[in-house]
């Protein structure tokens, strides 16, 4: 659920990271905010908040405030959260969705997690259907994440693959990542966003003309 | 469904907020949706604003599933006490929470019946 303060001028919009456990959602999270610390030194007004485990695993959420610049003289803030990807926190992830208007969709390129990304995807449909939600009322971007180890010689599911199995009812964008290194981290989240905000402000132009007068 | 906040609303909900602080000696007041999005704030703030707001709606959140685990709906109150610093939160709406960070010395039972008087006028400008 995006919201726009005229007073404050701010139009604020929720970009929720999804996938299976392991998938790198955390690491994109964590490569976006490095990458900008670094850049702007300690001029960076928001700091990464994470709830996790005592091993590396998320419990609740990492949540990450981004300022975009402006869009029609209103200053546009981007939160990103990731969610847990481990299956026994289905109420936190559920939770986590509340409110979203956007989703990357982080699935996991490793032969071996096939199945786990196919399993997650319904469950995301499933706890949007939780809140009154499809597909279709947001916006939604995949990764397939983890392609640096192809180099390695681990055997991955090739990216013609994944748009199949994952892609081929909603067609929408897809980009083939490694959140560790950082390739096409930014251009995924540059990608989510500009389709999340103008959908988001598609969305209020309706709602305002619905408005009785 | 997103909320828009005009200037008016906007103003309207700042100036309770401030009310809020200014009789009952609280150090801070903010209102923020179960989502996590900061709607209004009034107060010394040198902390992140949008932080706090995110983490109460989570608390929130996960204080609801302990309601539910115990037979409970919902809490609609949550108070932390801390050394220099008290924090009460409250429901508004279904949808709305008003947070308040106080001082130790400051009496709980008069917080509360602060925030119990304002709860039904930032009520109605939520409404309008």
């Amino acid at each position: 659920m995006a919201i726009i303060n005229f007073k404050e001028k701010i139009i604020q919009i929720k970009i929720v990271y999804y996938g299976p456990g392991r998938s790198g959602k955390t690491t994109n999270l964590q490569y976006l905010y490095n990458s900008l610390k670094e850049k702007f030194k300690d001029d960076l007004p928001s700091k990464l908040i994470t709830i996790d485990t005592q091993g590396d695993r998320t419990l609740f959420f990492d949540f990450f405030p981004i300022e975009l610049g402006k869009i029609n003289g209103l200053d546009l803030k981007l939160q990103l959260y990731t969610t847990p990807g481990q299956v026994m926190y289905e109420s936190t992830r559920r939770l986590v969705l509340k409110g979203v208007d956007g989703v990357v969709f982080v699935a996991d390129s490793l032969a071996s997690r096939e199945e786990a990304n196919l399993d997650s995807f319904q469950n995301l449909k499933d706890n949007l259907q939780h809140h009154k939600l499809t597909l279709n009322d947001i916006k939604l971007v995949f990764q397939w994440n983890k392609r640096d180890l192809e180099k390695n010689g681990i055997p991955l599911l090739d990216s013609e693959t994944m748009d199949k199995q994952l892609n081929s009812e909603l067609r929408t964008k897809a980009f083939p990542s490694s959140a560790t290194d950082g390739t096409n981290v930014f251009k995924t989240l540059n990608v989510a966003a500009k389709m999340t905000v103008e959908s988001v402000i598609e969305k209020l132009l309706d709602q305002k003309q619905n408005l009785p007068n | 469904m997103s909320i828009v906040l005009s200037e008016e609303i906007a103003d309207k909900l700042d100036d309770s907020l401030h009310k809020l602080i200014e009789e009952s000696g609280a150090t801070y007041a903010m209102l923020t949706d179960m989502g996590g999005n900061l709607l209004s704030k009034a107060g010394d703030e040198d902390f992140d604003g949008a932080a706090l707001a995110v983490l109460t709606a989570a608390n929130f959140a996960a204080t609801k599933e302990i309601a539910s685990l115990i037979g409970e709906k919902d809490f609609s109150l949550l108070f932390h006490r801390g050394e220099n610093e008290n924090v009460h939160f409250t429901k508004i709406t279904t949808e709305i929470i008003l947070i308040v960070l106080f001082k130790p010395y400051l009496s709980l039972g008069l917080l509360r019946l602060k925030v119990d008087g304002i709860k039904d006028e930032l009520n109605e400008i939520l409404e309008a």
